[in-house]
């Protein structure tokens, strides 16, 4: 039994986790694990799933296609083989890293340049547009995985001359503080 | 996986309503300083100070980083010096309130809460020796901030002590004529005081206290006001128990930044976390005021009809959002109304909108009482021991901490304005009630403990 990771990418509606999934199901496929957002129209999914030691990725991904085609779902597919293998730290934290300021081009690129120089991976990204705050501003969360190794006041002092360079904020905190701050935990 | 509203909300918080940790107070016990020899006394003192706070200021400032939470205070509290040095002379008490203050300024701290007395029922050699060495100690001085506890609800109130400390005050602000009486804004009269308090000028550590402890005050007038402003705005907050509701929550977040603070600080400091005190602690700056949370919930300003009400409606919703947001809840835990502190009630009381008598039935409701009140200088010691007394019959019928920190500002009179400075602000100068109280502060003795002081 091998182990594939596929995404799914497209238009979301009514049905549309049902095709991926019922499509699985039906090429003997057992999902283990899936990941699903929506973002404004759109739908996205990756699933990891077990596959039958008969069928190949290439088979897998054409009879998805397919399938797909024939419910008149709008949904493009990637299928890979999944090795299981990720990215560690040791001593790994989370951070939260918060851009604000004028919206522009080019502003995630820049952070997430910063992030990937000292080795920070990010885990969670969105860019929000707050309703209070006038068009044209922009707020990009980053939740980030910080190794221990990491000297924090360096990379806070090289998001913060970037920051200064694009003319915005930007902070670091550690996503400890936002749960003890809204949320009952769980005993 | 954050959501939005997580996110955007604390950001929000920190960003544009003032939220920080408004102090970290390490607590180091100075009894086992004592001696009848000052200088082992003094290098007692100044080893102890500097072994455990050596790595205080850094360590906040490290822990702030990490959660983006300013601490904006990081202050030292020792035992009540009265009996530390209860061998020693009003002269020596000087030099005692001197080395304090260089340890202070060694370890980086802005405050030193301790250099005080516990005569609820009577007064030791050194209590009263101490008590006269406060007009030169709190003049000589920058750092250390006083507390006297003259009354309590197991013990009554010590009318000697009240009408010594009315004459007390007048002669620190005399002794610091040329600050304005500052000297009197570092001293703090108190019933029912806390062992724990982190907030100055009342900070001291108890005797039931641990050799060292951290003590966290947080604060956050600034994200209760912006709440309740969010919540009426929004229609969702339609009646006082709604806003009840709004404070409460508001009160939890604020409490869970000063745990997680505190903890941390602790632990890295390998101590252990005492008690949040869960205080809205206004500063004169335009968005952190609780003044400004009366005008949010419907009155003309703090000191209109319905004020007390809302106070007692703040203090006790502040208290059960706190109280669940903290492993341990101490220390005065409440909304602070310190006149000059805060620019709102410092408004009020320049236009004639707060008057002293109703600051003083506000008092009975809030966390603490009369608190930075410039009176005219020329008030007697009398009318000041008069005002103090009210303020601990307050205090000790209601079981409740009140206090008294009040400064007759030398040469000026109701109407002038005088400024302290930074966090203490600025003020205009309040009428005091008239009347005489100099034949009943005259007869002195004790007023016995009221009737509930037997509950055993």
């Amino acid at each position: 039994m091998k182990k594939v990771v596929v995404s799914f990418l497209g238009k979301d509606g009514p049905g549309v986790v049902h095709a991926v999934s019922s499509l699985l199901t039906g090429l003997e496929c057992n999902i283990n694990e899936v990941s699903q957002t929506i973002l404004h129209s759109e739908f996205a999914a990756i699933v990891i799933a077990e596959m039958p030691d008969g069928c190949t990725i290439e088979a897998l991904q054409e009879s998805l296609v397919k399938g797909l085609a024939e419910r008149q779902i709008d949904l493009s597919v990637t299928a890979r083989l999944y090795d299981g293998r990720s990215w560690s730290a040791e001593d790994p934290q989370s951070f939260v890293v918060s851009v604000d300021g004028p919206d522009q081009r080019g502003l995630v690129a820049a952070i997430s340049g910063i992030l990937g120089e000292h080795n920070v991976n990010i885990a969670n990204l969105k860019a929000i547009v707050p309703d209070d705050q006038p068009d044209g501003h922009a707020l990009i969360v980053f939740e980030v995985i910080v190794p221990g190794a990491v000297e924090l006041s360096a990379l806070r002092n090289a998001l913060n001359a970037k920051a200064e360079e694009l003319s915005v904020r930007v902070s670091v905190q550690h996503s400890d503080i936002f749960e003890a701050v809204h949320r009952v935990q769980p005993v | 996986m954050l959501s939005d509203r997580e996110v955007l909300s604390t950001l929000a918080m920190l960003r544009n309503e003032h939220l920080d940790v408004r102090t970290v107070t390490l607590g180091v016990s100075l009894f086992d300083c004592a001696s009848h020899d000052f200088d082992v006394f003094a290098d007692r003192v100044r080893t102890k100070i500097r072994h455990y706070s050596q790595k205080l200021v850094s360590t906040c400032n490290e822990v702030g980083d990490k959660y983006g939470i300013p601490i904006v205070n990081k202050r030292i509290s020792v035992s009540p010096m009265g009996v530390v040095c209860a061998s020693y002379t009003p002269e020596q008490m000087v030099k005692a309130c001197k080395i304090l203050d260089e340890a202070a300024q060694e370890a980086g701290v802005d405050f030193l809460g301790g250099f005080g007395a516990l005569v609820e029922k009577g007064m030791t050699k050194g209590d009263r020796a101490l008590i006269d060495s406060l007009p030169e100690a709190l003049a000589v001085t920058q750092r250390v901030c006083s507390s006297i506890n003259v009354a309590s609800s197991r013990s009554g109130i010590n009318m000697d002590a009240v009408a010594l400390m009315g004459q007390r005050i007048k002669d620190i602000a005399a002794r610091t004529a040329d600050k304005d009486g500052l000297g009197c804004a570092k001293l703090v009269v108190f019933a029912n005081i806390p062992q724990d308090v982190p907030f100055m000028a009342g900070a001291y550590l108890g005797v039931g206290e641990p050799e060292a402890v951290i003590n966290v005050g947080v604060s956050g007038p600034g994200v209760v006001k912006k709440a309740i402003d969010r919540a009426v705005q929004s229609g969702s907050a339609k009646s006082l128990g709604d806003i009840a509701e709004v404070i409460k929550r508001t009160a939890f977040k604020v409490t869970r930044v000063g745990e997680i603070i505190g903890t941390e600080v602790a632990e890295r400091l390998g101590l252990p976390f005492g008690v949040a005190d869960l205080s809205l602690a206004p500063t004169p700056e335009v968005g952190d005021s609780v003044g400004e949370i009366f005008e949010a919930i419907g009155l003309s300003s703090i000191g209109a009809p319905g004020s007390t009400a809302v106070l007692a409606m703040l203090n006790d919703a502040v208290k059960k959002g706190g109280a669940f947001a903290s492993s341990h809840v101490g220390g005065l835990s409440g909304a602070f109304i310190p006149v000059s502190e805060d620019s709102s009630i410092a408004a009020a009381a320049a236009s004639g909108a707060l008057t002293m008598e109703k600051l003083e039935a506000m008092t009975s409701v809030c966390s603490v009482g009369l608190d930075m009140v410039a009176v005219p200088g020329d008030t007697s010691a009398a009318t000041l021991s008069g005002i103090i007394a009210d303020e601990m019959a307050i205090g000790m019928i209601n079981s409740k901490t009140t206090a008294v920190r009040i400064i007759p500002v030398p040469d000026k009179g109701v109407g002038d304005t005088v400024s302290f400075g930074g966090l203490l602000g600025e003020a205009q100068i309040m009428a005091v009630p008239g009347g005489n109280a100099e034949s009943f502060i005259n007869l002195g003795g004790r007023i016995p403990a009221p009737i509930h002081s037997l509950k055993n």
